[in-house]
């Protein structure tokens, strides 16, 4: 019953930030559109590269697609309404997450076509970018609710939400996590203009409708984190849980959709040297700054 | 517990049928995500097994690493797509005798060796990760350390020379 209740969320969710990024892409508002699009996709001719890897053009997409789910199946949306509340939660979104990157390196791999190849690796250097700067937030946050358990994490920030507690921490969060899901300007394994779609280069139809969903599931999953790691998760006053957890899912990807396209297109180099060089230091800046509250001023 | 065994069983075949598929490929990409899905096997093996900590990180850590691996076979073959069916194995001789004395090696330790009493009731995954938290500050510290800095060395070492010197190249 919770699962069909998160997957049906996760359907509507979807098609809320698809309207939402064709909306920030076209810059016009059309409800219609994800489903005509997703209906032209699925009437689309499946083509099939010549001597692709097969086994790596089918399973890319499936694999997203699963690592999303498996990302999303730890974020609480009420009390009670989560798919599995392990003891390691947190851990276990890192881990499901990872998969994203394997699925893009099989998903450019597979065609056998430079664009797409090009596109999976590049995604392995943003990587080596953002890897740590999800993994380092998420330490902080763990350490002030002492556990890993997503749920656990939430219900630490009754008092105050991490937002305020760890606001270095969320800003770096944040930008990882559309590093993450290859969000403009960090869009450089698909990087339209310089790479003709990149990843999606090869594929059309019934894969490309998956390889698109997938995106936006790995999207939700991404906001659910950050909800529930610095927004309070469900906590909010008059609304019921559930509700709160929408809302808050909904605006922090409708903001991670359509910010990020103001910004130019950031180079790999250029992120890794950012990441490396200005965000670890940071990042470890905010681990010992959380642990020096958490010691002298528990809230 | 018997749905317990035949899960462990399972992920087990798996970890070595992936463990075969690596040698077996030509493509430089396949094998080392063969090797990676034989990792995961031994991280769902850990799952099976209850101990939660271990194997989620088993299955996050090997996912990141075996992708890396993957970019370096890719630069280093010469055949990395294995289209040209170029024969990559080599000292078969040298390599079967001593995969195979491993294997004896292996098997002699796990059947000889005394691996105490079974714990009776396993503890929850939350106190397991605190026990391994206590485990790594205390006992198992200096081991620890010195082998992330064994590492870090060993990081800072490649990087330098990977670089091109910059008079060398200038000239």
């Amino acid at each position: 019953m919770t699962i069909l209740v998160v997957l049906l969320s996760l359907a509507a969710g979807a098609y809320f930030i698809a309207v939402l990024e064709s909306w920030a892409v076209h810059g016009r508002l059309q409800i219609s559109r994800p489903a005509i699009s997703a209906l032209a996709l699925l009437g689309r001719e499946s083509l099939l590269a010549r001597t692709p890897d097969r086994l790596f053009f089918e399973a890319g997409p499936v694999l997203l697609l699963v690592a999303g789910l498996l990302a999303v199946s730890v974020i609480p949306l009420a009390p009670g309404l989560i798919v599995t509340d392990l003891a390691t939660g947190a851990l276990f979104l890192n881990a499901a997450l990872a998969y994203v990157l394997v699925a893009l390196i099989m998903a450019g791999w597979g065609p056998n076509g430079a664009y797409g190849m090009i596109g999976g690796w590049r995604f392995l250097g943003q990587f080596v970018a953002y890897a740590m700067l999800i993994v380092m937030p998420i330490t902080a946050v763990a350490m002030r609710a002492e556990s890993l358990s997503t749920v656990d994490i939430v219900t630490s920030q009754a008092a105050l939400w991490n937002i305020a507690y760890q606001p270095l921490g969320f800003v770096l969060f944040v930008v990882a996590a559309m590093g993450l899901c290859w969000l403009p300007p960090l869009d450089l394994p698909t990087a339209e203009g310089d790479l003709a779609g990149g990843v999606e280069a090869e594929y059309t139809g019934v894969r490309l409708a998956v390889l698109r969903l997938a995106r936006m599931v790995v999207i939700l999953a991404l906001a659910g984190a950050t909800v529930t790691f610095y927004l309070g998760g469900w906590l909010g006053p008059w609304l019921p849980a559930w509700a709160w957890s929408g809302i808050k899912i909904l605006i922090v990807a409708g903001l991670m959709v359509s910010a990020g396209r103001l910004v130019p297109r950031v180079r790999e180099a250029r992120y890794l040297e950012l990441s490396w060089k200005l965000g670890i230091p940071l990042a470890l800046t905010n681990i010992f700054v959380v642990g020096v509250i958490a010691l002298v001023v528990p809230i | 517990m018997t749905v317990q065994l035949i899960f462990l069983a399972f992920f087990g075949a798996a970890a070595v049928w992936f463990g075969i598929v690596v040698f077996r490929t030509h493509s430089m990409v396949r094998s080392a995500l063969a090797l990676l899905f034989s990792q995961t096997a031994v991280g769902l093996m850990f799952l099976v097994m209850q101990a939660e900590f271990l194997g989620v990180l088993q299955i996050m850590m090997m996912a990141t690493e075996m992708s890396v691996m993957a970019i370096f076979m890719v630069m280093f073959m010469m055949d990395p797509g294995g289209m040209g069916a170029m024969e990559m194995t080599h000292q078969k001789r040298l390599s079967l005798w001593s995969g195979g004395v491993g294997l004896v090696a292996a098997v002699a330790v796990i059947w000889l060796a005394d691996w105490g009493p079974t714990v009776p009731d396993i503890p929850g995954a939350a106190e397991q990760a605190a026990d391994l938290g206590r485990e790594l500050l205390g006992r198992s510290m200096f081991i620890f350390q010195s082998a992330g800095l064994t590492i870090l060395t060993a990081m800072v070492a490649a990087t330098m020379v990977a670089i091109a010197p910059i008079e060398e190249s200038s000239k």
